[in-house]
């Protein structure tokens, strides 16, 4: 048996493996999927689609968003679709499965230049160019979801604001009002002081255990840099490791965390751990995006929101506000071959952003992406002034440069000692180089 | 890994009609398996575990990535770049040193138990059993429960009065982690050592007793001694299996703080999340490297100790 045993594997080996050929099963497709470069054919949003088939993914945090267009759609249209739950971590799994073939119609995605490569969207996705309700986009929502000059996809949600959540009886006690609220990044670092100065509460909620928060306080010092020096950091001509990033990476070691504008544990703090401490008045301020917000809405009402917490924006030399476009917001439709189905696809975006908007944002309560659809009421004062700050908001790393490098691990590093400023951006800069290089971008 | 034994045809085949079938020997169908009763095994076998093996030794070196559709040959560049950033030193570094005290902690914490518990009253017998439960918790969940328990603001801290970042060291969250690895498993160790505690010969333990050997004598120079089979597979298991770990420090700390605790296995996952699917393989297939070299010359030398004991 054992002289048999070596060949017999041997054999099973060399048998397997030829039947796997090595190969993605998606790269055949590329040369025979039509490139949907000329004018597509318009769609009629409420046109009769029976015996139609859709299949659309949602990431677990989203499987609730398109119940109520899909109802909506189904009765209007007579078309089925179906909604399938992809496990987190979403942008992993996906990528996953589009590698081993499996396609769907349509899709939640984050609609930036950072997140879309992941995709291939020229390779699979249908290009939404001239779509009768890309015009209807407020002037920031239409500016996502493009790549090279084609739109990749439609924006069914308001992207999520950065900016500063404070706690109302700690200003009070501060001495705070909103002639303090601070017109530049410098001026919050005073308000900071002042919090940690006047009350015992700190200024700042620093989250360094879950560390993606970490990423803001920096974010927010970059927002000088101009279009081109993003366009050049692009093509490899700027580096992350230019003065300014190390300087707003060394402003927030040395002027917030180590001159104790943190909540004591920031090495530890928690994303959970922020809403309590805020809501609390152990903190004072906390710097985060919209999702921050979601956790105070589950547990409390909008009365007492608006009654404790407020909400401003904040740039390094405005009040600004800065968006950061996630997974909820944007929808793209992918090119299965199948006419048929591509049209319906198409259709039910313009369904969704179409006649169902003003149903939808109600049903969901959340803000319009259309300036002619009015927000719906209900919202705490909060998403009011996210909505109003949001035409004229900063977009976020994300949604500016090709690769979103984990700018908040190596920041957590720093928290720990382990890195300096300096090392911090070149860490940024080569894990930004590598993918780039991998994404065959120019220049890298 | 317990040997199977494979049953060769040397014995001569009963004769077929079956009369007078002499005693001790098999009928012929107990003998006789035709091997293609082995195919759906095969099959399963090599789908889910060889080919994935064999295919971690072309995918390194390659550029596959989430970015393009194909998969061109670039050699050792996806090497290159892991060991440039320091990332692969510090990988095996932590991996090691997390096999080492996972397997010193099982080790520990499982031979003690099982020295405990070696007599077989009912107290004992339900311990055990109690003991054994982590084994069958799923890792990921034990991991969730011991992160919530260590938080700054936990329920231990609450308890001992303290505010001590238990996750937040960059030193001993690791040697914490192993702790927990070691909890988890232990009980499976306890399990082989009281297999071992018992197969050592009674007349032995008499003798040493009348020579007058005191508890810790008898433990040193003869249990212990005896004990080398049990240690050889406790030992393998523990330090091979805990160099796969990944859920425990997923859970736990997620590779933090400060890429502290981030062993092999959470490197891939997030060098994987982020679409770089060769350079997570260039990895895989060094973690498996290390796991040879360390496999090997262990099972020779305590197999050797085996025998010299």
């Amino acid at each position: 048996m054992k002289r048999r045993a070596l060949p017999a594997l041997a054999f099973i080996c060399a048998a397997a493996l030829s039947a796997t050929a090595c190969s993605d099963p998606t790269a055949g497709d590329s040369g025979s999927s039509s490139d949907s470069g000329g004018k597509q054919t318009k769609v009629d949003p409420t046109a009769r689609l029976d015996g139609v088939k859709l299949t659309m993914w949602t990431a677990q945090n989203t499987v609730n968003a398109p119940k109520q267009v899909i109802d909506a759609f189904e009765k209007a249209t007579g078309a089925k679709v179906e909604a399938q739950a992809i496990p987190d971590p979403y942008e992993q799994n996906v990528p996953t499965k589009l590698a081993s073939g499996d396609k769907p119609d349509l899709m939640f995605w984050q609609p930036s230049i950072s997140t879309l490569p992941f995709i291939q969207p020229k390779q699979n996705l249908l290009t939404l160019d001239g779509e009768e309700w890309e015009s209807k986009l407020g002037d920031t929502e239409k500016s996502l979801g493009m790549i090279d000059g084609k739109r990749y996809a439609a924006i069914v949600t308001s992207p999520s604001m950065l900016g500063v959540y404070y706690n109302k009886d700690v200003f009070k006690k501060a001495g705070l009002t909103e002639k303090d609220f601070p017109k530049s990044y410098d001026e919050l670092l005073a308000l900071g002081s002042t919090i940690t100065d006047k009350t015992d509460a700190a200024g700042f909620y620093e989250a360094g255990g879950d560390k993606w928060p970490l990423q803001w306080q920096t974010q927010v010092q970059l927002t000088d840099l101009d279009k081109q020096w993003w366009a050049d950091l692009n093509q490899n001509k700027e580096k992350w490791t230019d003065p300014v990033v190390v300087d707003a990476i060394k402003k927030y070691k040395e002027k917030l965390l180590d001159a104790g504008l943190a909540q004591k544990n920031y090495k530890t703090g928690t994303f959970t751990g922020q809403a309590d401490s805020l809501w609390k008045g152990e903190s004072g301020m906390v710097l985060n995006v919209t999702s921050f917000q979601s956790q105070l809405q589950a547990k409390y009402s909008t009365a007492e929101i608006d009654k404790k917490i407020g909400w401003f924006p904040i740039a390094n030399s405005s009040a600004t506000g800065m968006y950061s476009p996630d997974q909820t917001n944007g929808v793209v439709a992918f090119k299965t071959g199948d006419e048929k189905r591509q049209n319906a696809a198409r259709q039910f975006m313009a369904f969704w952003l179409g006649p169902d908007y003003p149903d939808y944002i109600k049903a969901m309560k959340i803000p319009s992406v259309q300036p002619s659809v009015p927000t719906p009421d209900g919202l705490p004062q909060a998403s009011k002034d996210q909505v109003a700050a949001l035409p004229t908001a900063i977009g976020v790393f994300q949604a500016k440069a090709i690769v979103a490098p984990d700018t908040h691990l190596y920041l957590a590093d720093m928290l720990y000692g382990k890195k300096s400023p300096q090392q911090v951006a070149q860490a940024i800069q080569d894990q930004f180089a590598q993918v780039a290089k991998a994404q065959g971008a120019s220049g890298f | 890994m317990a040997d199977t034994a494979i049953r060769t045809r040397t014995q001569k085949p009963a004769p077929a009609k079956g009369r007078g079938r002499k005693v001790g020997r098999l009928p012929r169908a107990a003998v006789h398996h035709p091997w293609w009763f082995a195919l759906p095994a095969i099959a399963v076998f090599a789908a889910f575990f060889l080919v994935p093996n064999l295919l971690n030794f072309y995918y390194p070196f390659t550029n596959w990535s989430s970015y393009h559709p194909d998969i061109a040959f670039t050699g050792l560049d996806n090497f290159k770049t892991i060991a440039d950033d320091g990332s692969l030193l510090r990988a095996i570094r932590t991996t090691l040193v997390y096999a080492l005290l996972a397997a010193v902690f099982q080790n520990g914490f499982g031979l003690l138990l099982a020295l405990l518990l070696e007599a077989d009253s009912r107290f004992n017998r339900f311990f055990r059993a109690v003991f054994f439960l982590p084994v069958l918790i799923s890792a990921l969940a034990t991991g969730y429960v011991f992160q919530a328990l260590l938080n700054q603001d936990g329920a231990v801290n609450g308890l001992l009065g303290t505010n001590i970042p238990w996750l937040g060291s960059t030193t001993w969250t690791l040697v914490l982690v192993t702790v927990i690895h070691g909890w988890k498993w232990m009980g499976l160790s306890m399990l082989i050592y009281l297999a071992g505690l018992k197969g050592i010969p009674g007349e032995m333990l008499e003798a040493a007793k009348c020579d007058g050997a005191g508890p810790w004598r008898t433990f040193w120079s003869v249990r212990w001694p005896m004990l080398a089979p049990a240690l050889t597979f406790n030992v393998t298991t523990a330090l091979i299996g805990s160099m796969n770990t990944f859920d425990i420090v997923q859970a736990t700390t997620g590779g933090g703080p400060a890429a502290s605790t981030e062993v092999f296995n959470i490197y891939m996952f997030r060098i994987f999340g982020q679409g770089l699917y060769a350079q997570a393989s260039a990895m895989s297939l060094v973690l498996f490297l290390v796991v040879v070299a360390v496999a090997i010359p262990l099972v020779i030398g305590l197999r050797r100790r085996e025998q010299l004991l």
